[in-house]
Formats: C-alpha cells, structure tokens, sequence
C-alpha cells in the first residue's frame, strides 16, 4: 500500500472523470463524466464501441496521455489519495507500483531490441531499487508463474509468439506487486484457444496474487467469462454499469440490449445478429441530452434534449437513460456523485444512504 | 551477429561490384563513338602505331561481349585502370591513389564529426520537441539541407578567408613553403583543412540532424514507449534505453542510403577549397575529357559506396536482433 | 426488382461535386500548414520570374551587350553588381531561374515518368520481372547516381557533337536532363512499387479481374488513381533533387555558358576568381535563388506528402 493510503478507504473511486483531447483546433470530449468504483479483488470489465473512451478513461486513471490530451475534471481516489491532484513526477511513483497496465497487441509494446527478461526486471531494479542479479531473478520468477521457462527470458520479442508475449506482459505488469492491473484488450490480437489461455492466467492470477482487474475490452464473452462487473460505455459516457450476471440477462440500457443482441449466442436459439444502425457521435460537437439518442430504438422527445441522470437499481446496476427515470420501481435514488457497489468482497449491501467513506 | 545475415550483405556486395564493373565496362565502351577515342582521347597527334597498340591491348579487334568483357574485367581485377591522357601515360591506378589521401582525410574526418555531432543534435531535438532550440535548429537544418556544399564552402570562404583572413582560402599546403618539422607542416595542412572541412561537416550535420530527428520522433510515437512511460520510468532512462537505441536503427539505414548523395557534396565541396583531392581531380579530367581517369574514378567511388553500406550492414545487424536470428 | 437511383449524367454530376468539394477541403487544409503555403509563395515568385524573365530585366546579357565594368560591386546602375565580363548580375539571375526551373522541371518528368512506369508495372506482375526489377532499383539506389550522370554527360555529349536547341533548350543541357532522369528514377520506383504491391491486395482488384479487365486497364484504370497522391508529393521532392544536382553538375563543369542556370553563374564566379577576390555579390544572387527555390520545394513537398499521405494518425 502506497504511503498516503487510508486503508479504510475503497481501492479506487473514480468520480465524474473528464479527459479532453485537442484536434486540430477543435476540442473533443473523448470521456465526459465517467464515475465507477473498484474494490479489492475484484475485476471489472469495461466495454463499449472503439473510440468510446474506454482505453482514454483507463489511461486518465494513471494519467498515460498524449500531449494533446489532459484530465479536464473529475477525481480518482486510490486508497483515498487523489491521483488527479499530484504532479507529473509524484504520479510517476504510482505508475507501475500500484496500477500497471497489460497492452493489446503486445509485438509493439515490448520494445524490440530489449531482451525480455530485461524488459521484465527493468521496473524491480528501476522502481524497486533491487540490484541486477536480484531483480533477473525475480523476472525469472515471474515469467515462469505465466507459464514461461525462464530461460526464454534471453530472448527477443520477436523471437515468441503472440500468446508468450501477451504472457510476457502480464509477468512484466506484476513485476512491483500493484494494486491493480489494467488490461487493455489484452487478448484481441490472439486467436480464441490463446485468448482462453491468456485468460485463464489473469484469473488464476487474481485469485492468487489478490489483484484487482480493470478489463478492458469490446468482446463481451470475455467480460462475460472473468469479469465481476462491468461498465458500459457509449460515447465518453457510462450507459449502465452492474454485476455481470445481472447486465448480462436483464440490460436495461437499450444500448446494452443492442450490444448484446449484437455477439453471437450458441446457446441463445438466435438465428441472426442485430446491428447497430448508424455511428457514434462526433465526440467535438456531441450532441445535446443523451448521446445514444440518434441511434436508440427507442429514443423519446426528452432524450434528445436532456442529459440522462444515472439512477440506482437495488440489485446494484447503475443506469442513465430516460427511460429509467429516477422514481421508478426498484430505483434507488443516487445522490450526486455517489456510486453502488456490491462486490465480490461483499461489505453490507447498500441502502442508498450516502455513506462517509464512499466519497473518500 | 548471424552468420547468414553477414553472409547474404556480403553476397549482395559483391554481386552490386560486378554490375559496377559491368556498367563500368558498357558506359565507356558501348557508347556511340568510336572506344578509341575514349580510350586515346582525341589526340591528333597519336601515331597509328600507338592506335594498334591500343586496339591489341584492350582488344577491340574482338567482339564486344564476352571477349572485351573479360579483357576488361581481369585488367580491373588486376589494377590495370588504364592510363590517363592528361598525366602522359601514368596509369589510372596511380593518379588515383595520389589524390585518395587528401579526400580521405578530409572526407573521413567530416564524417566522424558529423555522425556524432549531427545524430546527437537530431536525437536532442526530436526529444525536446516543440522548444525554441528543436524550431530554430530545425529551420538552419532546414535551410543547410537545402544548400549544395559548395555553396557553404563559399559562404566559408568569402568571409572567414577572403573577408576575416583567419584561413588560407585555397589547396592543402601553402604553395612553396618551407617547413621545420612534422608538426609544422600538420599546422599548414590544419589551417588548409579548417574550411574545407567546416563546410563538409556543416552539410553532413545539417542532413543527418534532420535525419536523426524524424527518427527519434517517429519512435517517440511506437508502443514500447508508453509501455517506458507506464513503467514510471524516468526520462532520461526512456530516452537512453528504449528510444535511442531503436531511432537509431533507421538513422544509421538513412545515413547508408544517403552516402551516394554526399559525394556529390563532396566533390563540389573540393573544388570551391581546390583541395587536391579525388573531387578536383574529377573535375580537372572533366575538363580535359581525361575518360580513363573518370572511368576510374567512377570505379572507386562506386565501390567505395557498395563497401560503406556494407559497413552500415554489418552495424545494423549488430544494433538490430531481429535481423540477427 | 430494383431500379437504379440515380441516372448515369447525375452520377457524373454527384462525382463532379464531390470532386470539387474534396478539392476545396484539401486546399483549405494546406492553406492551414504555415510551411506549405511559405513555400508556395516563394515558388510563385521564381515562377513568376522565370516564364517571361525578358519582361523584368530584358535578354540575357552576352560579352557583346555587357552593361558594366568588370566585377562591379551592387551600384546605384547595377543593384547586383556585375560579373568578370561586365554583365549585370541581376539580369543573369533571372535568366538563370528560368534555366534552372526548366531543366529541373523536363528532369522531373522524366524521373517520375521512369520511376512511376517501372513502380507500377513491376508491383502489379510481380514474379520475375518484379524481382529483376527490383535488382536494378537497388542497383541505382546504392550506386553514386551523380556520379554516373556526371560521366555520362560529357559521353553523351560528346556522341551527339555540336550545339543547337530544342524548343528553346540547348542540346548540351537537355543532356543533363536525360541523365539526371536516367539516374534518380529509383527511389521514386521504389515508392511507387510498395504503394502498388497494397493496392494489388484490395478487394476491387480482383473484381476487376473477375470481370475480365485486362492487366494493361487494370494498372490505367485503377492502380494510376490511387498512386496519384504519392505521386505529386514525391514529384514536388524530386523536383528540389533535380535543381540541386544540376545546380552540382553545372557547377563542376557542365553548364553551358550560352544558357547559364544558377550553377553555371557560380561556375562562372568560381572561375573568375570571385570568392578569393571577396565579390560576394557575383555569389549571393544566385546561391541564394538556389537555397530559395530547393527550401521552397521540400517544404511544399513535405506538407503535401504529410496531407495526402497520412501515415500515423493520433492513438484511439
């Protein structure tokens, strides 16, 4: 635990998250009010369409921007400590150390004329101030707990397939024992018996190590096979956020519905896929109200013009749409800015009244 | 380094040699006009007798293809390069081995001088990318890559020879001095080499910064880069570690590719300074349509460029593993 | 049974429009880059200068009409000063843009001509003739092309004989030319070929083929469109090349007095003794034209290449 940490606080709150880019002038609201929360042990999926925010609301997390991109308003609370209030150099010290990150298409990522178990012992001796030896090591160690030898550790990248670097990754992201991991797509470049592979590992890992996962992806059936909860994403903004099991087989959301009518079901006696007409919003100019509401089947006059307000079901999934106005049967009011959570770790379940710690 | 990837750059060298030689061989013989003129030049006074010679010795008597072929190639091999008609008869090889130590000097020392100097400049700039320092030294790479060598030689010369008089403005040596020792005549050849080699360097630096810079920033953009910035690693750790040495893949491949390039600069370069060199050497058997003494200075020069890039090969296979296995 | 939507003229009429309006987008979008349009505006003037230089400074000065003394510093009569014969520097200066232009312009052509022939053609048969070629443009890209040219051009000439002009040209310099293009043909190849070999791979390409469009079409009819944008770009670099190697080539000898370009004026200068002599005004006007006119080339060819061409847009 970093040395500011409150430790009666949850692992991560992440409130009202803004990250804007600037494009050739014009500004674009790539993620416009994303609040969620994450607590020990637990794994989180976020999906959504390319370009919907949710690789830049992760990134935002430990502020892994381009340059023309920066954190516009919101919080994000790691034990309580506010990472968005820190300088350049004070967050670098959590980079790595409490949320590292696992990247697609891994070939890229490792830089190519670096062997991999030095790419891998780099943060231990770096970050963790170990000597070389030591810090080899224990690269060793870590690639052999992804199923790597350890003598593959002197090759290049170039020189492993797909799934062994992907796996090579995963050892690199645990090399200082973080908090949470962020995997961002990390199977999509990989065929479907490496992408079981890679995630039977993740969760293997979790469960061993205690991680927290943030999984980010736009294949559902991955969410659907690791993830605890998961927050769908349209267009910089949260559709529905809840447990897995309840998203899954009650959306709410009609953009929910419609992403899942959308993936292949064997089970589901479906004999074809239903598209989603038209595409997402030019997130410079988005459009007022709701920014599903130009695709939605079934938008009404208000959601084109208001903002819908998130509200709280007690069966834990979050929603903003209009046609889940707050009042409805089994709502439960949100007050601004809190969210509902009941995780793996299962505190008492939540009544709706705010609570002092939540807000960290 | 693997054995193979030496093998196939050394494979390639020799063969792009032989198809020097070939168009070496053709340039000069299978042109329109009579080979003996190429190969006498057009003296009036040439006896019949020495036209026979020549005719026996190059064996024009034969046909073109595979006879005079052959004569030529094993006269080449052997470092038979012709005579020159300017030097009354003194073989090609030799005129050419008496001006190699000039442009040697001054040529080799440009660019050691501006491999350093020019790459590090690059490297900075595409690192610190957007400062007043990367926008004005972009805008004189700029402007020095848009300038033929001689033009910068000139510029040397008209204001630190002619105009401040700290330099000597022509040839490598001061004509008819006398000098008390070794040391003595360095310090004359230093003075004579300062411009020359101001302007040789300040061409080089200018391309290879621009270079160097463009590489840098391209990989500023590649994946293991954030990967380096995720990790929380410092900066200066990020440069020397991850983005360096991987921008310097392509550099040194450009560097290679543009080494045809920079002899034009260099030749240039050598008559503004009359630096008895191998560039006014050509210039003077330009002049005197000297075709034996081109033909062998397109020889060398040809050849000296394929085993560079050789050079070039065997670096990169030693800073890229991929290429190596 | 469905009918076509729109009629073969307003479909003509739809691609106009869009045409146009891409156009227009794209010019809107170059006027943007501070660079490209710096580098259009200095082009304009040597242009400008070099289509009807007789208007600006009248013909070009012999030994017999030479207006000055010798090597006259820049004068109220003479605001260039003169050269070793007494020719206004100005006037030659001008003249030389519209030497310089011309040459680089005709070698230009046919670099690209080459270049875009031999990329296409050896990118969309691929096989042998693809490999042989290929050979030869590694050849030509790791031989000292300037070189080659600089020896070529005295033979050549020497076959042809005397002087003479073609439209206006003298012989002696559309040999340059002709070896400027014979030599830098090859990294131009080399673009155009990778840009082919992705082409080939599309889709429609194959539906041409089904269809039973010959190979000849093919390359014309859809290949040649989608090279165009690479084209252009690298023609406008390799306009700046051609302009800075006969600039050398003119510089070293092989100009030709009756037809100065800007290298030959500083041949002429070199010759005459100027720099040693300090009359730096026989050396800046056309040095500086030079500088101009290549900057003004690559940065115009840089803004076009990095418009048409985008290579690496920003991460999602």
């Amino acid at each position: 635990m970093p040395k500011q940490a409150d430790p009666d606080a949850p692992l991560l709150v992440v409130e009202d998250l803004r990250t804007y880019f600037r494009l050739e002038g014009a500004v674009v609201r790539a993620v416009d009010g994303v609040s969620f929360r994450l607590e020990d042990g637990e794994s989180l999926g976020i999906v959504g369409e390319s370009g919907c925010g949710k690789t830049t609301a992760a990134l935002s997390l430990i502020r892994l921007l381009p340059a023309n991109a920066w954190v516009a308003g919101g919080s994000v609370r790691l034990y309580g400590i506010d990472l968005l209030a820190k300088t350049e150099e004070a967050i670098r010290r959590y980079r790595w150390r409490e949320i590292s990150l696992v990247f697609q298409g891994a070939m890229n990522a490792l830089n190519p004329v670096q062997r991999i178990e030095d790419q891998v012992a780099e943060p231990i001796s770096e970050r963790l101030g170990a000597e070389r030896d030591r810090a080899l090591e224990r690269a060793g160690d870590l690639l052999e707990l992804v199923g790597i030898p350890r003598a593959r550790g002197r090759t290049y990248p170039h020189q492993l397939s797909g799934g062994m670097r992907q796996r090579a990754m995963i050892a690199m992201s645990l090399a200082c024992d973080p908090a949470i991991v962020i995997g961002d797509e990390p199977t999509t470049a990989l065929d479907v018996m490496v992408q079981a592979q890679i995630l039977t590992l993740l969760e293997r890992l979790r469960r061993e190590l205690g991680l927290s996962l943030i999984l980010i992806t736009h294949d559902l059936s991955v969410v659907a096979e690791t993830c605890d909860r998961v927050l769908v994403m349209y267009a910089g903004r949260v559709a529905e956020e809840g447990p897995v099991p309840r998203v899954f087989t009650a959306p709410r959301h009609p953009y929910t519905r419609l992403l899942l009518g959308a993936f292949p079901d064997i089970a589901s006696g479906r004999r074809t896929l239903e598209i989603i007409p038209g595409s997402p919003p030019d997130l410079r100019t988005p459009p007022p109200g709701c920014r599903f509401a130009p695709r939605c089947p079934g938008v009404m006059a208000v959601c084109r013009e208001v903002v819908p307000p998130e509200v709280r079901f007690d069966d834990g999934v979050r929603v903003a749409c209009h046609l889940h106005p707050p009042g409805s049967p089994a709502s439960v009011p949100a007050p601004a800015g809190e969210v509902a959570s009941p995780g793996p770790a299962a505190p008492p379940a939540d009544d709706g009244a705010p609570t002092a710690g939540a807000d960290g | 380094m693997g054995s193979r990837y030496l093998l196939r750059k050394l494979a390639q060298a020799i063969l792009t040699i032989a198809m020097i030689l070939l168009v070496n061989f053709l340039l000069f013989r299978a042109m329109p006009g009579s080979p003996e003129r190429i190969l006498l030049g057009r003296n009036p006074r040439v006896t019949a007798e020495a036209l026979a010679q020549t005719r026996e010795r190059w064996g024009l008597d034969k046909p073109l293809i595979p006879d005079q072929l052959v004569a030529y190639v094993e006269a080449t091999l052997q470092g038979d390069l012709g005579y020159s008609f300017v030097y009354r008869g003194k073989p090609v090889s030799e005129v050419l081995a008496d001006r190699v130590g000039p442009t040697l000097l001054l040529f080799g020392l440009g660019e050691l001088i501006a491999i350093f100097a020019g790459l590090a400049i690059g490297a900075y700039s595409g690192w610190r990318r957007g400062g007043l320092v990367d926008y004005v030294g972009n805008g004189i790479s700029l402007i020095l890559y848009s300038m033929p060598y001689f033009l910068i030689g000139m510029a040397l010369l008209v204001i630190f020879a002619t105009g401040l008089g700290w330099f000597p403005t022509y040839g490598m040596t001061t004509p008819g001095a006398h000098y008390s020792g070794l040391l003595d005549q360095a310090a004359d050849i230093l003075g004579h080499l300062a411009l020359p080699l101001a302007t040789v360097a300040i061409g080089l630096i200018g391309q290879y910064s621009i270079l160097m810079r463009a590489s840098v920033i391209e990989t500023l953009s590649d994946d293991y880069i954030v990967t380096a910035r995720a990790k929380g690693l410092r900066e200066d750790r990020i440069l020397w570690r991850h983005a360096l040495p991987n921008a310097l893949l392509p550099a040194v491949t450009l560097v290679a590719v543009n080494l045809g390039y920079v002899i034009a600069g260099a030749i240039t370069a050598e008559k503004v300074f009359n630096w008895p060199g191998l560039g006014t050497l050509t210039v003077e058997a330009l002049e005197a349509r000297d075709f034996p003494v081109l033909q062998g200075v397109f020889l060398l020069l040809s050849i000296s460029v394929v085993l560079a890039n050789l050079a070039a090969d065997l670096v990169y296979g030693v800073l890229d593993p991929r290429v190596r296995t | 049974m469905t009918t076509p939507v729109l009629t073969a003229s307003q479909l003509r009429r739809e691609r106009y429009a869009l045409r146009a309006r891409r156009t227009r987008d794209f010019l809107r979008r170059f006027a943007r880059r501070r660079e490209g349009m710096i580098g259009i505006v200095i082009l304009a003037f040597f242009v400008v200068l070099a289509i009807a230089p007789d208007l600006f400074v009248g013909p070009l000065q012999s030994a017999v009409t030479a207006s000055g003394g010798r090597l006259e510093p820049p004068g109220l009569a003479h605001p260039l000063g003169t050269d070793e014969i007494g020719r206004d520097i100005l006037n030659l200066t001008v003249h030389g843009a519209r030497i310089s232009m011309i040459i680089g312009l005709l070698a230009t052509l046919v670099t690209v001509l080459l270049g875009v022939v031999i990329g296409v053609f050896s990118g969309f048969i691929g096989g042998w003739t693809d490999t042989l070629l290929m050979r030869l443009t590694d050849f030509f890209l790791v031989l000292p092309t300037f070189v080659l040219a600089l020896v070529m051009t005295p033979i050549i000439r020497d076959a042809l004989g005397g002087g003479g002009e073609i439209l206006g040209v003298r012989i002696s310099l559309l040999v340059i030319v002709v070896a400027i293009g014979i030599t830098s043909w090859a990294s131009t190849a080399r673009i155009i070929r990778s840009q082919t070999l992705s082409i080939r791979e599309r889709a429609f390409i194959d539906r041409a083929r089904v269809i039973g469009a010959g190979p000849g079409r093919m390359m014309r009819t859809h290949i040649l469109p989608n090279v165009t944008n690479l084209i252009v770009a690298n023609a406008v670099l390799c306009f700046a090349g051609a302009v800075l190697t006969e600039t050398a080539l003119s510089y070293l000898g092989l100009g030709d007095p009756f037809q100065p370009s800007w290298g030959q004026i500083l041949n002429a200068a070199d010759q005459a003794g100027a720099p040693g002599l300090g009359a730096w005004w026989y050396l800046v006007p056309p040095g500086a034209s030079i500088v101009l006119v290549v900057l003004a080339f690559t940065l115009v060819g840089g803004a076009l290449d990095d418009l048409l061409n985008p290579r690496r847009t920003g991460r999602r």
